[in-house]
């Protein structure tokens, strides 16, 4: 199949008015969902998941990833207005987008906000779209023994960069690959931690491990302090930030929006980290370094350029190699799986007009998130008024719905309440819950390749370290191991401030 | 609570965890055939190495514990601790509550009652949008999963919606 024959056949898959009209109600479902503070985009897409299984599998999946962007950025409105970032992403929007708001700039720093995001996600769309062929086609020699080690790295750096300690990360992903194993054994089909209950050999349902991982906690924490995530409103102030101010930050933007294609294009590392970089080889690049901290509004465009430069690269990895980038491409891997889509690189010669779609329905997607954006920053009154007393209830009731309606099953109902308190325990304990659900995801997907590598080999384990794919592997892995251990060590040695 | 306590915690944690995989939970839940000849395509290979890798991070962790001086916020951090405290019990009693009444009571009635309480919980300012919504919210997922979704929402066998 040619280029064009690929792309006239994922026109034909999205040009049309559901699939358009998924993209927008998912931008302006991501984009509230973010600037709910105590929500955040995960939470969003996690919930909207449900909605979808009634949908084509192009317009459910292209609904997820508008939630995706626009949760995103929307992050960024309450992070400006109220100093509590809707995301973890946009934590670094708010060194220099509050104090503008409390200079009266509000209006500037979320019209800046808005096009350095719109931008960077432009950037990293087209960065998929250039790269994720070309990695899907070197994929395609991939074995067991690589995909085993590509999966360890993937999850030892998840578990390094998720919290802010590789030994927490590394045990939360541990917990994740043993829940991962209750079920039935992949090879001899015997009974692993089912407790003779039917509805354990099958494992666990993952979305019901999802939403009681990121919506429950959420709900538990608001019960534990239901006067948290309260914040006094900024005005947005009378002046809009203009073409000439784009203009002088587009260099930081640009390099943004780069830092943040080629973190997302590594699994786990995320749109967090990112953000922080852009913002800090901005200040460090600036003639104003000064201001920085202060209210300078470069300072919020390359934030923002660096958390949503991510939003596209993340899904390089999930479509060509089969391994999520981050937690919410996790979800957005579920609802793949739930309509009997597996990504990877085998996808991009099996379901190539839905790849192309989706890159078609990206590419729409920044422009929707421009509209709904500037939309949203004049709204934002209305959404930070949603009395949080009301929502946490209705977002308990529709993970209820939500988790039932994946299998008509009431046990995964039971297993969401059960997930939901390790959950909040491991919010309060400071243990990451990324690796966790990324751990639980792959490792059936890990412990398979790893038992076929070793079925191939005669049970030799030289077979995982057989070619050049796997040496690169596992160097990264010992590499990321090592400069997160030593990171560690050296903030362990720093002295309390 | 410093950084230094919460790995002990979490290693201490971690090594009883894997103590108890090892020694009691695998022997015990995990089924394997007789003839599996070799011992890395066991269905106990993959769970017993993960029990010990934990138990591995659970020593790390009690390890390092002692280089890690610094202070770190509270997780517990909170006005009214004791009051917290029966909050988080009640929502665990509504939650227990809501998992037995699913199949008793249908998932809209059950959910009606779920939602009042859980803004009960959260000390909702605004009770009379939340019973509003109580009622609301769930006839509408209702009708969205029911009808739209073809989803066969559990009824229960008191009032049966259309």
């Amino acid at each position: 199949m040619s280029l064009l024959d690929s792309l006239l056949a994922g026109l034909t898959l999205v040009a049309n008015v559901e699939s358009f009209l998924a993209l927008a109600i998912g931008v302006v479902v991501g984009v509230i969902g973010g600037a709910i503070p105590g929500m955040s985009a995960t939470m969003a897409v996690a919930l909207t998941l449900p909605f979808t299984f009634a949908m084509q599998p192009i317009t459910g999946i292209l609904l997820l990833l508008g939630v995706y962007k626009g949760g995103i950025f929307g992050g960024s409105i309450p992070a400006i207005l109220i100093k509590t970032p809707g995301t973890p992403a946009s934590s670094a929007t708010v060194l220099d987008g509050y104090p503008l708001a409390e200079q009266g700039r509000a209006g500037k720093a979320l019209g800046m906000a808005l096009w350095a995001s719109c931008t960077a996600d432009l950037v990293s769309n087209l960065a998929l779209i250039l790269f994720a062929g070309w990695l899907a086609s070197f994929a395609l020699s991939f074995g067991p023994p690589e995909f085993f080690t590509l999966i360890l790295f993937s999850l030892t750096i998840i578990a390094g960069v998720s919290g802010d300690s590789l030994l927490r990360g590394a045990l939360s992903a541990l917990l994740g690959l043993l829940l991962a194993t209750v079920g039935l054994d992949l090879v001899y089909g015997t009974n692993r931690f089912t407790f003779g209950d039917p509805n354990l050999m099958g494992g666990l349902n993952f979305i019901a491990v999802l939403i009681g991982l990121f919506a429950i906690p959420e709900i538990i924490s608001m019960v534990w302090n239901p006067r948290g995530h309260e914040g006094q409103t900024r005005a947005l102030g009378r002046d809009w930030v203009t073409f000439r101010e784009y203009r002088n930050s587009f260099k930081s933007i640009l390099r943004g929006s780069f830092i943040g294609v080629f973190l997302g294009s590594i699994p786990g590392i995320g749109a967090a980290p990112s953000a922080f970089l852009s913002y800090s080889e901005a200040r460090r690049k600036s003639p104003n370094k000064a201001n920085f901290g202060k209210g300078e509004l470069e300072g919020v465009a390359a934030a923002e350029a660096g958390n949503n430069g991510v939003a596209g690269a993340t899904l390089i990895p999930l479509l060509a190699l089969g391994v999520p980038g981050d937690v919410i491409t996790a979800i957005i891997m579920g609802a793949f799986m739930i309509h009997g889509l597996q990504p990877g690189p085998m996808m991009f010669i099996l379901n190539t007009d839905v790849i192309y779609g989706l890159f078609i329905g990206l590419i729409v997607s920044s422009a929707f998130l421009f509209l709904v954006g500037s939309v949203a920053i004049r709204g934002f009154r209305f959404v930070a008024d949603i009395p949080r007393g009301v929502l946490f209830p209705a977002v308990m009731v529709l993970c209820i719905y939500g988790v039932f309606a994946v299998n008509n099953n009431l046990f995964d109902v039971g297993v969401m309440f059960a997930m939901g308190w390790v959950g909040f325990f491991m919010l309060r304990f400071r243990i990451p819950a990324a690796p966790f659900l990324i751990a639980f995801i792959l490792g059936p997907l890990l412990e398979d390749n790893f038992r076929q590598a070793m079925l191939m080999s005669g049970s030799s384990p030289t077979i995982l370290f057989r070619g050049p794919i796997t040496w690169v592997f596992w160097t990264l892995t010992a590499i990321t191991v090592f400069a997160i251990a030593r990171a560690g060590a050296k903030a362990a040695r720093r002295p309390a401030a | 609570m410093n950084d230094r306590r919460l790995h002990l915690q979490l290693g201490i944690g971690a090594v009883i965890a894997a103590a108890f995989l090892g020694l009691v939970a695998i022997p015990s839940w995990v089924s394997t055939p007789s003839n599996v000849r070799n011992i890395v395509l066991s269905p106990l290979f993959w769970p017993t190495t993960l029990a010990g890798l934990t138990a591995i991070v659970g020593l790390g962790l009690v390890g390092t514990a002692f280089a890690l001086p610094r202070a770190a916020p509270d997780p517990w951090d909170v006005d009214d601790r004791r009051a917290a405290f029966l909050r988080l019990a009640g929502a665990a009693l509504v939650m227990l509550a809501t998992f037995w009444a699913l199949p008793r009571l249908g998932m809209v009635w059950t959910a009606m009652g779920t939602f009042s309480a859980m803004a009960l919980l959260v000390r909702t300012r605004h009770p009379a949008w939340a019973l509003g919504s109580a009622v609301v919210v769930p006839l509408v997922l209702y009708l969205f999963f029911s009808k739209v979704a073809g989803v066969a929402i559990p009824q229960g066998e008191l009032v049966r919606l259309p």
